[in-house]
């Protein structure tokens, strides 16, 4: 996550007053490291909390005052709230709060920051630094936690792009858990208010691709999207969620040859298609070409739905802007095939016999009709004047022999 | 092959172990090119009619196999058309491309050929007959019995027609595959909905030259009893003078008739003799 330090100047400042007035309660740092042992005065001095001079009791506020020693064996959780009161806020309406009403462990800040090492988050030795964050989450959601969709949905996350920014590049502002889940605030997918909820999972996502946020809201998908309508595709039904990958992955859902049968899913379905009069045989009629042929069979060369109809910003042919509007046909199509003429407009793609209007586009249908009454009717008397001569010789063979 | 009647008298001109040369070694090699090319262009194209059969899927598994194939499809279409160019020059110029051409123009004789090949082997008119159906007509037109059947020259009507069915195939295929390579040619001169029915034809152009080949030719020159497991005119271009007498017989009866004539010119005196005449066949 990222180093938000405004946030830290009244901790800080707090911490400085705490520090004039702890002497006065009696007990020194030196009296803890009587009983505990060094290395954990190791680790708070390299700590953040460390650094700012914070003492045991600044956490531990339940032994403050205590005179018996040694102290009770179990104290309380260390009084995070004192200092970080906002986040705890977000924390406490998060799911890893409310884990126990799913009888599971609460999960608390330290957890996930750790105990008497924590560090802020721009530190890299930090369990919560960028590069560092996803092993933390996967301590409990790799092997403790079941979730829904299963543990290897989580695992799915180290073949992402985003996995591979931050593990081969380093590069921090590579998507992590908490960009799309958020950090102290992560609520259910099921709830509406969840960065990774369909209501939001656009902005979320837009939060680094700016410029694919507003191409899609532009487009055919991003005005339905903004009306609230249930069924239209968001980011992660094209690019699936923790396993994202580019384009260019043959591995990726968005991949050339599987961009046909990613669109069909909605695009083929009777029932979407008739509650938003949308035509279907998209996918059959595409495969029929040879640009669909070929992607079948895996040629990434040739067109796939992207090609024509561009992917983040679509929009319909009658939108003067569309890459399929008549006017902009030769140029979609002169793309691949340079010198495309406004010919290419003439006829229509995705043809189904019951669905052309014009004559002469029919005219592929019947020639179709007659190629098929050709070659039933061909092989048929092939197939007649075959049986007579074999019949004949066999006949012929028995009344000899 | 001993079961087969002869249809014309044994030629004293004609001994029946005499060998004929029925395909030279151009005309096999013109066939052997086009079977390669043949079956390599049917390999290649259709994985595209039938993108979901299992079996092209299990051919073509990748897009650079796919590429491939497009490759090898269109090389062979260039060579199928130089080979169909050197037939088309040894039918213009050779005698004998000459002569086979002139043999093989289709006449009427040939549909009747057709037909009455057909009704020999049905013999359903002769089943009629000797049930006592209809003998008043019968003993009139004798005709409608087909006692035997049509007598064959050098091509019969089975061979005329897979001939031009090629040529015109060729023809179609030709064309349309010209403007479906060079697709951007093809819409500069045509409307989309003229290029999408070059594809159509194309395609269903070549699934009925396939089903004409594995049903239509292979059952003539390979499952036939005749000729089963296959004749082997295609590898060694020899025909007997038997073989001849008994699918030919037409041809025969023209050789037979030239040696008769020749032997009668060698007979008066004065006259020079000529030279054998196996190569006329």
């Amino acid at each position: 996550m990222k180093a938000r330090p405004i946030r830290f100047l009244p901790g800080l400042f707090l911490i400085l007053i705490f520090s004039f007035f702890r002497t006065a309660s009696g007990q020194t740092e030196e009296d803890c490291f009587t009983c505990h042992e060094e290395t954990i005065k190791q680790k708070i001095s390299s700590s953040i909390h460390g650094e700012v001079g914070l003492s045991c009791l600044d956490c531990h506020q339940d032994l403050r005052g205590v005179k018996e020693f040694p102290h009770a064996e179990k104290l309380q959780p260390a009084a995070c709230a004192s200092c970080h009161a906002d986040l705890i806020k977000e924390w406490e309406r998060s799911i890893h709060a409310r884990a126990s009403t799913m009888g599971l462990a609460r999960v608390h800040c330290s957890d996930c920051h750790g105990g008497h090492e924590v560090r802020p988050a721009t530190d890299p030795q930090s369990s919560v630094f960028p590069l560092n964050l996803p092993r933390t989450c996967e301590r409990c959601h790799l092997g403790q936690v079941e979730t829904p969709r299963g543990q290897e949905f989580i695992r799915q996350y180290e073949n992402s792009i985003h996995f591979r920014a931050l593990e081969k590049a380093g590069l921090t502002i590579s998507a992590n858990c908490s960009h799309c889940h958020g950090s102290h605030d992560i609520l259910s997918i099921e709830d509406p208010e969840a960065k990774t909820s369909r209501k939001k999972i656009v902005y979320t996502c837009g939060q680094c691709h700016v410029g694919i946020q507003q191409a899609y809201l532009e487009g055919v998908h991003g005005l339905d999207y903004i009306k609230g309508i249930k069924d239209v595709p968001v980011c992660t039904d094209c690019h699936l969620e923790h396993n994202i990958l580019p384009s260019a992955d043959s591995r990726s859902s968005v991949y050339a040859t599987k961009v046909a049968g990613v669109c069909s899913r909605c695009h083929d379905d009777q029932a979407i298609a008739r509650e938003y009069g949308l035509l279907t045989a998209r996918w059959k009629t595409y495969s029929e070409t040879f640009h669909g042929t070929a992607s079948r069979y895996g040629d990434i060369r040739v067109a796939n739905c992207a090609s024509c109809h561009g992917y983040h910003d679509i929009r319909p042919s009658s939108d003067p802007k569309s890459s399929i509007h008549p006017a902009n046909i030769p140029q979609t199509c002169g793309r691949c095939h340079p010198g495309a003429s406004r010919r290419f407009a003439e006829g229509k793609v995705h043809l189904l016999p019951d669905q052309v209007e014009i004559p002469k586009y029919r005219i592929s249908y019947i020639v179709k009709m007659i190629y098929i009454i050709l070659i039933a009717t061909i092989i048929s008397i092939f197939l007649l004047f075959i049986a007579a001569d074999l019949g004949h010789r066999l006949l012929k063979g028995k009344s000899h022999g | 092959m001993d079961k087969s009647p002869s249809l014309v008298d044994k030629s004293p001109f004609i001994d029946d172990e005499e060998i004929f040369i029925r395909m030279n070694l151009t005309e096999r090699i013109q066939h052997f090119i086009l079977i390669i090319t043949f079956f390599s262009l049917i390999l290649t194209g259709l994985p595209l009619f039938f993108y979901e059969f299992k079996f092209f899927r299990w051919l073509i598994p990748s897009g650079q196999v796919f590429y491939i194939r497009g490759l090898i499809h269109r090389v062979a279409a260039v060579l199928m058309i130089a080979n169909l160019i050197w037939h088309l020059l040894y039918t213009a110029f050779h005698p004998r491309g000459r002569s086979n051409f002139k043999e093989m123009l289709p006449r009427v004789k040939d549909f009747r050929d057709a037909f009455e090949q057909l009704m020999y082997n049905l013999g359903l008119t002769r089943f009629l007959y000797r049930r006592g159906l209809g003998r008043n007509f019968f003993d009139r037109h004798p005709y409608w019995l087909f006692k035997n059947p049509p007598l064959y020259g050098r091509y019969n009507f089975i061979e005329k027609f897979e001939y031009w069915s090629l040529g015109w195939g060729s023809f179609i295929m030709i064309f349309t595959g010209f403007f479906m390579w060079q697709v951007e040619l093809s819409l500069r001169l045509f409307p989309l909905w003229v290029h999408d029915i070059f594809i159509i034809i194309h395609g269903y152009e070549a699934i009925l030259a396939f089903l004409a080949i594995i049903i239509w030719h292979m059952y003539n020159v390979h499952f036939n009893p005749e000729n089963f497991p296959m004749s082997r005119v295609w590898l060694n271009g020899k025909i007997t003078g038997r073989e001849l007498r008994l699918l030919h017989p037409l041809e025969y009866q023209k050789i037979a008739e030239l040696r008769r004539l020749e032997a009668e010119k060698v007979n008066q005196p004065g006259q020079p003799a000529s030279a054998s005449h196996n190569q006329a066949k």
